[in-house]
This record gives structure tokens, C-alpha cells and sequence, in this order.
């Protein structure tokens, strides 16, 4: 009966959640089957952490232990990194901003071929950020748990990527020139 | 400049155009207080430079979210069954 309970309590919290954290976990790692593994592994770690969860924000709780449990993933595969280097292993995000832009259409991305030119040409940090907040819906503050990085780091790197998209999108036609 | 939503130091009631400018981003993403956004928000309806700035980011904003991914419903149902091995829903009697 218990169990049951809480069994109840904790699918309430996660099932709305299941997107995002797919989402990113497909940021996070190359293949469709690692982002399954990862969230599979996440939600395991969530169920055994569950009772000492104070209910608020589930989205955070849920993603800070996505990040931790891909961080131990990729510390097992390679352990002679350091910590530094196991943070700059996230994400995973490849030419478009997709995890793999060969995969399957895990993600039904209708990116068009400008924007996904356009974010194509931004480095990976900052193409990061912009996939996870303008893509994945992720609050600033979402974001920079994910990332690991200051709200601030967030930010910047947010207007920096935008202000490169709007160039690209203005001279491709996509967008109209200021006048 | 001042680039944070959190910036523990509220804008003032008249800000310069520069001062808006610096959290024009935050603003449009939902990310400011409800004080600073209401500042931000009265500081568009006045300024004439302002709001071009502001369409300027909002559209590429919106050219970016107008492609955010759905998730496949097969997939959907995978992740599902990942919460299913968890967590087991209710057998209604």
C-alpha cells in the first residue's frame, strides 16, 4: 500500500516531465539508445532518491540528477579524465544542434535549412545553450544546472548565439534587414 | 553591464535606453521579475529606439522556437514504459 503511494506520488512528478528530460538527454549523448539509457538510468536514481525529494521543482531535481548520472556514465568510459574534462564531454551536441543529425527522428525536428545552417555555424557551447533553451523550453537557471555554468554564462552566451543567427538568417533572406 | 534577470539591484523606475538594453533578453524570454518587467514593458510604450531592438531579438527568438522538435509518440511511449519499470502505475480494482 505504501509503496503503491509513492510509486503514484513519484509518476505524478515525472510523467510531465519525460520530454525535457529526453530532450536533453539527447543533447547530452550521441544515439537515440544512450539518451533512452540515460533517462532510464535517471529515473532509477530519482525512485531510490525519491523520499528525501521536498516535492518542489521537479524539473530541476530531475535534471541535476540527469546531469550527475551522465557524468558518471562518461567517467566509467573514461576514467583517466578529470573533472574539467568530463564537463567539457557535455554536451554531445553535434553540427545542428541535434545529439546525432544522422539518427532516427527520435526528435521531430522541422528545423529548416536555414536555421539549421544558421545554428550549424555557432560553436558548440553556444549552440548548446540555444538548443537547450530555445528548443527544449529550459529556464536560464534549467540550463545552467545542465551546463554546469553560471546563470550569467547562460546569458551571454544566449545573446552572443542569437545576435550570429539573426546575421546568418538576414543574409540568407530569412529574416528582413533592418532598414 | 548588467546582463542578469537575478541582479539583485532593481531597475529604476526610469531607466536609460542602455539600462533596457542590457536586460531586453531576459525580458523577452519571461526570465525578469514582475517589477522589472513592468519597468521594461512602460520604457518600450515611450522610447522610439527601444522597441526596434526589441523586435529585432524577438523575431529571431521566434524563428528559432517556431522549430522546436516534437517528440515521435512511439518514443513517447518508450520513455513511458522506462517509467512503467520504476515506477508501476495503480491497478484500479
Amino acid at each position: 500500500m505504501e509503496t503503491s503511494a509513492t510509486d503514484a506520488r513519484f509518476r505524478e512528478q515525472v510523467l510531465t516531465e519525460l520530454d525535457v528530460l529526453y530532450r536533453v538527454a539527447r543533447r547530452l549523448t550521441h544515439t537515440s539508445q544512450d539518451a533512452e539509457d540515460l533517462v532510464q538510468d535517471t529515473l532509477v536514481r530519482a525512485y531510490r532518491s525519491f523520499d528525501r525529494f521536498d516535492g518542489r521543482y521537479p524539473r530541476a531535481w530531475l535534471l541535476t540528477i540527469l546531469r550527475n548520472t551522465r557524468i558518471n556514465q562518461v567517467r566509467k568510459r573514461r576514467p583517466d579524465l578529470l573533472d574539467d574534462e568530463v564537463a567539457n564531454k557535455l554536451p554531445a551536441t553535434g553540427a545542428d544542434g541535434r545529439a546525432d543529425a544522422t539518427e532516427s527522428q527520435a526528435l521531430r525536428d522541422h528545423l529548416t535549412p536555414q536555421v539549421r545552417s544558421a545554428l550549424a555555424e555557432l560553436s558548440p557551447k553556444h549552440r548548446a545553450v540555444v538548443a537547450l533553451v530555445d528548443l527544449d523550453g529550459l529556464t536560464y537557471q534549467e540550463a545552467a544546472d545542465v551546463l554546469d555554468v553560471p546563470v550569467g554564462t547562460v546569458m551571454s552566451r544566449l545573446h552572443r548565439a542569437r545576435k550570429s543567427v539573426r546575421r546568418h538568417l538576414e543574409a540568407v533572406g530569412f529574416l528582413e534587414v533592418d532598414r | 553591464m548588467r546582463w542578469l534577470s537575478r541582479d539583485p539591484t532593481p531597475l529604476p523606475a526610469r531607466p536609460s535606453c542602455e539600462q533596457v538594453g542590457a536586460v531586453i533578453q531576459a525580458y523577452l524570454d519571461g526570465e525578469l521579475g514582475a517589477d522589472d518587467a513592468e519597468v521594461v514593458a512602460e520604457h518600450l510604450r515611450h522610447c522610439d529606439r527601444c522597441p526596434i531592438e526589441a523586435d529585432k531579438l524577438r523575431r529571431v527568438i521566434e524563428a528559432i522556437r517556431a522549430q522546436r522538435p516534437d517528440l515521435a509518440p512511439d518514443v513517447r511511449s518508450q520513455l513511458e514504459g522506462l517509467l512503467d519499470g520504476v515506477a508501476p502505475p495503480a491497478i484500479d480494482d
